[in-house]
């Protein structure tokens, strides 16, 4: 009976020692200034103006991000987008795949993958998203959306609509257009 | 709609009846019968209005959820006459160019938001109308208390120690009714302490005993020292708490939101990049609360931004503060590491290297062992022998990995002389040279 006692009272005392140490501890580092340089890093803090992510400086274009679309978030920038521009890509095999990627990536869980309004959200707001090749319903432009242009669609991505936030930061002009495109191709007209 | 209902409900019990009633009496089966056949008609010639509002509507309005794009819809069929919701709904702008004055009010009231013009026929008019009038009770929703964290289980170091805590009980009450037995038989007592330190004694009384211990206690030790050593510079499977506790499980796995949709930098540049709270707002402007942590959480997003669900306008003039999250990745500034690198020119898939993240709440470093059961890992025959984030992490995969060879014209004549040079055998990332010390060191 002693000994059951004893053997119990040090397999508890294993158990409980093995238990220590969790998940959120990152364990140690060998010379840490290494891990943590004082050089700035990706989203890191910094001393002179707080975040290291930082917005360009006002009047500077970015290499490779010259701003073509040159319209405001108004109903009135919307409409002579629709108007006035083209679609700069090309349509062809490659980009309709670039695009399908990219339509995949930041549009689908909404939008649904054949562009009918079912995406993978399942919260109640994301129900009603119109569908692409909708011919009857009359949007802002006062067509339905299988008839909206590229303009339209390029500014819809842009600035959002409504329960649509705007994308621009996640995809970059081109990426915009090649999505525009393959909606345009594949979706809007689709089922018929 | 009330109709409907109705007709759920009835369905089921008539069928029920009806198998009942068959043995017994032919004639009020018939009846039954046509009663069945009417009811179901009905229900499915009968436009449905719950079902044209959630297709329709739900992106803007709320029926008693208070205010989103558009207006509460709670009882505007005593605020509005009928006729006046069937011009407003069929065409808004119509209605409003005509010059109603109600309808220019509330366009005006709602910063001249444009509502979709619908143009529904008079039956789905109807339909939804009478939704409207008598929408669906509202649902009691059952608390769901399973928190976003205790989803994934109790952490396996909570469930060791609950198991010491009831060793230890057990040792307790098995003394205390040896000891009680002994009273009652008038032996001496003795506390569980003085049992230890007797037995112990005596157990180390033998020489032999003692050399096996000390042997025992120099092993321990000795391995305590090498796996601290070995652990230094690994982070496998390192969780730290986040500002919120955001889950990977709801957006990325429930709702299947990709990846790249939130770290939209990891196709185009060395950093994967957190998403800031702008990406969170092209969702959150909305929804306002989760089913698991209610309005808590994403309070915080609102509160960093400067935003008002109430009124779901953004606060001007607010002083934006970021969201601290915690870096959970972190190599040294020794070595180079580049996403696009494996993302876009490799093909790789996030899994590959960071586990099923879309079964997690917040970021975690994968251990080896989840990243050898991915299925991409396995497809590809890669197999990690070394913990993840070390450099035996990458050189194992480089080891392994297949250069995706087609669809990247920046290789082309590369590719081609490779083709030539290792023709029929496997073109690894180390026949490319990605072991050399000088891709990943500087
Ligand atoms: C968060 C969910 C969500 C995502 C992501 C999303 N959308 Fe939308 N989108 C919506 C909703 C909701 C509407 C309807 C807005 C309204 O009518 O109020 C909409 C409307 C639109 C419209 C019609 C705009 C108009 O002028 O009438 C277009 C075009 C569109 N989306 C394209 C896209 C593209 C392209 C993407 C991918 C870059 C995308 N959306 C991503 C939810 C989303
Ligand atoms: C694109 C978003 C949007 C959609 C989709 C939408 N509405 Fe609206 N609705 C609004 C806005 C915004 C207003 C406020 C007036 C305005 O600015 O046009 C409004 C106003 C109303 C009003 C007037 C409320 C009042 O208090 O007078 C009714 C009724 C209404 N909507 C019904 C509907 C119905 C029914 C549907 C679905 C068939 C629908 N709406 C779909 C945005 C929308
Ligand atoms: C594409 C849409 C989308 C984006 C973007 C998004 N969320 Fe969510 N979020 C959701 C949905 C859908 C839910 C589930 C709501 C529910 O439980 O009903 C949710 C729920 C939540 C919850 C509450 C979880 C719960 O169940 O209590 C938190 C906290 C949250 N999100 C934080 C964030 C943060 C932080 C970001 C930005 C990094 C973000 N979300 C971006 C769609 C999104
Ligand atoms: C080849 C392995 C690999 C693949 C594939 C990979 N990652 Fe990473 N990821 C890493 C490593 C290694 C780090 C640590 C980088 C550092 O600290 O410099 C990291 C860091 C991160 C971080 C932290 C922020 C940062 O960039 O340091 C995020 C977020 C992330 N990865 C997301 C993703 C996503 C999303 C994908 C898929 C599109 C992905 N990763 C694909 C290996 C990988
Ligand atoms: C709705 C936005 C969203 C989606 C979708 C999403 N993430 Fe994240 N991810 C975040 C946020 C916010 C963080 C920072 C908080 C944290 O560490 O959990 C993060 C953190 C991470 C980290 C840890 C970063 C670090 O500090 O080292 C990794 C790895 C990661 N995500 C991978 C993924 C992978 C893989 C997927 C796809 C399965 C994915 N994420 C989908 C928003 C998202
Ligand atoms: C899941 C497998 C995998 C892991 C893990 C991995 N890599 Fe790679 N890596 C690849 C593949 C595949 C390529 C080849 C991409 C290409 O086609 O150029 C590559 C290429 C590279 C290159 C460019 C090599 C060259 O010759 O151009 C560098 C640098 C690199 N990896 C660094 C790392 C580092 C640092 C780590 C560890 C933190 C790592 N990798 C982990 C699969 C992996
Ligand atoms: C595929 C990328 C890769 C290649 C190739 C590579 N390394 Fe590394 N090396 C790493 C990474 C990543 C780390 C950081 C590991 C960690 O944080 O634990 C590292 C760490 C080290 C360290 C430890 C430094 C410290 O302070 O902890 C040494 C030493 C080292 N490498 C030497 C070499 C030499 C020598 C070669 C050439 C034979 C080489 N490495 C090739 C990725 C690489």
């Amino acid at each position: 009976m002693n000994k059951l006692i004893l053997k119990l009272a040090l397999i508890s005392l294993v158990v409980f020692f093995s238990s220590c140490g969790g998940d959120s501890d990152p364990g140690y580092e060998f010379m840490p200034n290494m891990y943590r340089s004082p050089s700035l890093e990706t989203y890191g803090e910094n001393t002179i103006n707080g975040m290291n992510a930082q917005l360009p400086v006002e009047g500077t274009i970015a290499r490779g991000h010259l701003l073509t679309f040159n319209y405001d978030g108004t109903l009135e920038g919307y409409l002579a987008a629709g108007n006035t521009t083209v679609n700069p890509i090309q349509d062809n095999k490659k980009t309709r795949t670039e695009g399908k990627a990219l339509y995949g990536m930041f549009c689908e869980h909404c939008h649904g993958e054949t562009g009918t309004g079912d995406g993978t959200i399942k919260h109640a707001i994301y129900s009603a998203v119109p569908h692409y090749n909708d011919e009857k319903l009359l949007r802002r432009a006062g067509v339905p959306m299988n008839e909206l242009k590229p303009g339209h669609m390029f500014h819809a991505i842009t600035y959002g609509l409504n329960a649509m936030g705007p994308h621009a930061s996640q995809v970059t002009e081109e990426e915009r257009w090649l999505i525009v495109n393959y909606v345009q191709q594949e979706l809007q007209n689709s089922g018929k | 709609m009330f109709l409907r209902l109705k007709n759920i409900n009835l369905r089921p019990k008539i069928e029920y009846t009806f198998n009942m009633i068959r043995i017994h009496n032919f004639k009020s089966c018939i009846l039954l019968i046509a009663v069945f056949f009417t009811f179901s008609f009905q229900s499915l010639a009968q436009p449905d209005g719950a079902q044209i509002f959630k297709a329709n509507c739900t992106a803007c309005h709320t029926i008693g959820g208070g205010r989103l794009i558009g207006p509460d819809l709670a009882g505007v069929t005593k605020k509005r006459k009928a006729d006046w919701l069937k011009q407003w709904i069929n065409s808004s702008s119509d209605f409003i160019a005509s010059g109603d004055a109600d309808a220019i009010a509330i366009y005006e009231e709602y910063n001249k938001v444009a509502m979709t013009s619908f143009y529904f026929s008079d039956e789905d008019m109807e339909a939804l109308l009478g939704y409207l009038e008598t929408p669906p009770v509202e649902e009691v929703k059952v608390a769901v208390a399973t928190d976003a964290t205790q989803d994934e289980g109790m952490k396996s170091s909570t469930k060791m120690m609950i198991v010491a805590l009831v060793l230890l009980i057990l040792v307790f009450l098995l003394t205390s009714i040896k000891n009680s037995l002994k009273e009652s038989l008038g032996q001496e007592t003795k506390t569980v302490s003085e049992t230890v330190i007797a037995q112990t004694n005596a157990f180390l009384a033998n020489n032999i005993n003692k050399l096996f211990v000390g042997l025992f206690i120099m092993i321990v030790v000795l391995k305590f020292v090498f796996d601290t050593l070995m652990g230094i510079g690994v982070t496998t499977s390192y969780q730290p708490e986040q500002p919120i506790t955001f889950s990977h499980k709801i957006h990325a796995g429930d709702n299947s939101i990709d990846c790249n949709y939130c770290h939209s930098s990891a196709r185009s540049s060395k950093t994967s990049g957190i998403p800031s709270a702008n990406v969170c707002m092209n969702c959150h402007t909305n929804i306002t609360s989760g089913t698991a942590t209610g309005t808590a959480e994403i309070q915080k997003i609102y509160d960093a931004i400067g935003y008002d669900p109430e009124t779901r306008t953004y606060i001007e003039g607010y002083e934006q503060k970021p969201i601290e999250w915690i870096k959970v990745h972190n190599l040294p500034d020794l070595a180079y590491f580049n996403h696009s690198q494996h993302v876009t020119v490799g093909g790789l898939e996030c899994q590959q290297c960071h586990g099923n993240m879309e079964e997690k709440t917040v970021g975690q470093v994968a251990t080896m062992q989840e990243l050898n059961n991915i299925s991409f890992n396995k497809e590809n025959g890669i197999e990690f022998e070394h913990a993840t984030l070390t450099m035996g992490f990458c050189v194992d995969c480089h080891r392994q990995s297949e250069v995706k060879m087609d669809g990247n014209d920046y290789y082309t004549s590369m590719h081609e002389k490779m083709k030539e040079k290792y023709a029929g055998e496997k073109i690894t990332v180390e026949k490319m040279g990605g072991l050399e010390c000088g891709k990943c060191h500087y």
